[in-house]
């Protein structure tokens, strides 16, 4: 452990390494653009066609790898109902001032053409009478009948003229037979939007400053509730965000950029698949994987039920915090590794370092001891690659649960606690805070990358091993970090007074913050990059930079790793050039 | 919601109207003279089609929300028809609440709407024993045979027909 301020430092020089590492390789640059350019095609293309076969922009898109040229910069904007109520009168009222028509007339309008003022404009002023015959809006609004009284085309009474009411046509009926109309329209749901006359033979569109002069209130407070949804749902670039329970809704821009999204209430969602945000992995392995855990969860279930046996008491043992670090509980007290059930003393290099335990090839070898009774349970060896992957994105999500609401606690409780304690300000203590956000997207990541492990080819073994290496960098700097953030600062929160190491705490835990950002930043890229680096690297400047990577933050695990991994790679760019 | 009191006026009205004026091709009036939902109709089945010479007895039942509701249906009398269901009731588009279809205004013409009227309907129904359509049917065997059996199928409505004129 005394190796860890070491590695903070460290790891500055190791991110200067990596920019020239990712941003070197003139091979796979070329690969890079001609991938570049088909996903800027694409996103034209996206654009112009403003038809409504929205769902048929998933799966193909998302295996390209469009994450080349994301942007730094938000590409969305997240709005609560006032906001989005706003931005729809904004619209209505462009539409109704460029066309020249009545703000009930621009409603229908936008409405058909999917809230685009754009599209509304092109039609509009491409052919003015189709799109007025599509809608239902007369060019010239008939009035009603110049006579005294009128006969209700409904309930065949007859009124005087100013009790009666009509649509843009003129056809007359009274304003019971009207309320009666548009409120069983209303209730019969979104449909509502497009209420013609009543007249069969009639087109004439009802518009909502209609509605707002006839229907009883509570239905146009429905009526308003569907045009506001029909905002968010029918706009090909706003979406409600998936939240359970939450309203607010997301303004997305296409077009480049990354589908990550972060709501108001803190949810984050891929605008493109609306499952939870899952970069650096497409929505198509994320929708795979979905697939294949509901088809295998009840499997799953029994295999991965709640508990787990101590290794060497064989108590059950329920995990309740976050790091893979299990101490069983007196008198046992047997230290070892909640994923592979190993003594924690053997882990070390063969299991990709020393708080990392990823690898399925090791953890069969390792697992001697458990695994006569693991295999009973495991019948096959394709279930068996599955729980591998499954069990470790799932501890990666409930330990990510965890680290929120350890996160929210300690933005609510623990942190005043901690200012007390220790005499410091809480503007001195965000630290605390950043590392606990850090663990939380972390974990997120690390989830995915299991997902992806899972789908990546066995064949391509340079790939594979050049995955494996990343991740376990990036897994044990985590669980360094999650150790330090959830166990070191209990010590200081239940210390009787200050403590004079606490200095020392905040640089470390602040050290392997950015460490550990730094390594989930290079998995990101590399798995963005489709791990494409494995092979440009190799072509152009032999096996430098993976030894620099290997050797820059691989000092605590001792040199013998450093020469192992270097020649491995080595070997394998050979064999493949 | 539109009164309660709305449709039975309007019904009201309207069976006062059908006595007065009754229509070529159909007689109309209540099941039960205290109910004004429940109408029970005899349409005549229409000259120089299969039905002609049939008396054919249906129900109409109106809903409370009537006339922004449809009625539904039903014969009583066998009748064999690609849009009549096995058990008699009616299927035409304008007896679909105009909520069903999501995208249903472009036939918005063809759907319910509060201006139809106990001899609107009845109309429509005998407009459809003389033109079937055999695209949406309720009855799949009567489609069947309408379009592949013609033989068999005048047959059967044949028999219908007969037996309508046997329960007078």
């Amino acid at each position: 452990m005394e190796s860890e301020d070491e590695i903070g430092v460290m790891m500055v020089e190791d991110s200067n390494d990596d920019d020239e590492f990712y941003g070197g390789g003139v091979g796979g640059d070329d690969d890079d653009d001609s991938d570049l350019d088909d996903v800027i095609m694409d996103y034209d293309g996206f654009m112009d066609h403003d038809s409504d076969d929205s769902d048929d922009f998933s799966s193909s898109h998302n295996q390209l790898h469009h994450h080349h040229h994301h942007h730094r910069s938000q590409n969305y904007t997240i709005l609560n109902e006032d906001e989005i109520r706003q931005l729809q009168e904004e619209s209505i009222a462009k539409v109704s001032m460029v066309l020249s028509i009545s703000r009930g007339a621009a409603g229908i309008l936008l409405r058909h053409y999917n809230w685009s003022v754009s599209k509304v404009n092109d039609e509009w002023f491409a052919d003015e009478q189709k799109v007025r015959k599509a809608v239902g809006l007369l060019e010239n609004d008939i009035p009603l009948p110049n006579a005294k009284e009128l006969t209700c085309g409904i309930c065949f009474e007859t009124y005087p003229r100013d009790r009666m009411c009509a649509a843009g046509c003129g056809h007359p009926f009274c304003f019971t037979c009207w309320q009666g109309y548009i409120s069983t329209s209303i209730n019969d749901g979104p449909g509502c939007l497009m209420l013609r006359c009543p007249d069969p033979s009639c087109v004439a569109a009802v518009g909502q400053d209609m509605v707002n002069k006839i229907a009883l209130h509570d239905d146009k407070v429905k009526h308003n509730r569907y045009l506001l949804r029909s905002f968010v749902e029918d706009n090909r670039k706003m979406k409600w965000c998936p939240a359970p329970g939450c309203d607010f809704a997301v303004d997305f821009i296409v077009g480049g950029g990354s589908y990550d999204v972060t709501c108001r209430c803190s949810h984050s969602f891929c605008w493109n698949c609306v499952e939870e945000a899952h970069r650096p992995v497409d929505c198509g392995t994320v929708a795979k994987w979905i697939l294949k855990n509901s088809a295998e969860s009840e499997n799953m279930n029994w295999i991965l039920a709640n508990s787990k046996p101590c290794p060497k008491c064989k108590r059950p043992i329920e995990k309740n915090q976050g790091c893979m670090h299990i101490t069983c509980t007196p008198p046992c007290k047997f230290e070892f590794c909640w994923l592979c059930l190993g003594a924690w003393s053997e882990h070390g290099e063969r299991t990709g370092g020393f708080y990392a335990c990823n690898r399925y090839e090791a953890a069969k070898q390792e697992g001697v001891y458990d695994e006569a009774e693991k295999r009973k349970e495991m019948a096959k060896n394709s279930l068996e690659r599955y729980t591998h992957y499954y069990e470790r994105w799932a501890t990666n999500q409930s330990s990510r649960q965890r680290a929120l609401e350890n996160l929210h606690q300690m933005q609510t409780v623990h942190l005043e606690k901690l200012s007390d304690k220790q005499c410091q300000p809480e503007s001195q203590l965000k630290f605390i805070i950043e590392a606990w956000q850090q663990i939380v997207e972390c974990r997120r990541v690390l989830k995915w990358t299991y997902a992806y492990g899972y789908y990546l080819p066995g064949e391509e073994l340079a790939k594979k091993q050049f995955f494996e290496y990343l991740q376990g960098e990036a897994e044990s700097g985590l669980e360094r970090l999650h150790q330090c953030a959830e166990k070191e600062f209990q010590g200081f929160l239940n210390s009787e007074g200050p403590s004079k190491d606490f200095n020392e705490f905040r640089t470390k835990l602040a050290g392997l913050t950015s460490v550990t950002k730094n390594y989930f930043e290079n998995l990101v890229r590399a798995l963005e990059n489709g791990l494409s680096d494995v092979y440009s690297h190799a072509a152009s400047s032999g096996a430098g930079s993976f030894k620099n990577l290997g050797s820059s933050c691989g000092k605590g695990r001792g040199k013998k790793g450093n020469t192992s991994k270097s020649s491995s790679s080595r070997n394998l760019e050979d064999s493949d050039h | 919601m539109a009164s309660p009191s709305q449709g039975s006026l309007l019904l009201q009205k309207q069976l006062k109207d059908l006595c007065k004026h009754p229509v070529d091709g159909f007689s109309a009036g209540l099941l039960d003279e205290s109910n004004l939902f429940e109408w029970s109709v005899t349409i005549i089945g229409p000259p120089d089609t299969l039905y002609e010479g049939g008396f054919f007895n249906a129900i109409m039942s109106f809903p409370s929300n009537y006339p922004n509701s449809p009625p539904t249906v039903k014969f009583t009398s066998d009748i064999w028809h690609p849009n009549v269901y096995p058990d008699g009731k009616v299927c035409i588009s304008i007896l679909h609440p105009p909520g069903d279809d999501p995208n249903g205004y472009e036939l918005a013409s063809e759907r319910w709407s509060p201006v139809h009227t106990v001899e609107s309907i009845v109309l429509s129904i005998i407009s459809m024993l003389s033109s079937p359509n055999d695209e949406s049917p309720a009855n799949v065997e009567a489609a069947k045979e309408w379009r592949e059996q013609r033989d068999e199928f005048k047959k059967k409505v044949g028999r219908c027909v007969r037996r309508s004129q046997e329960m007078l």
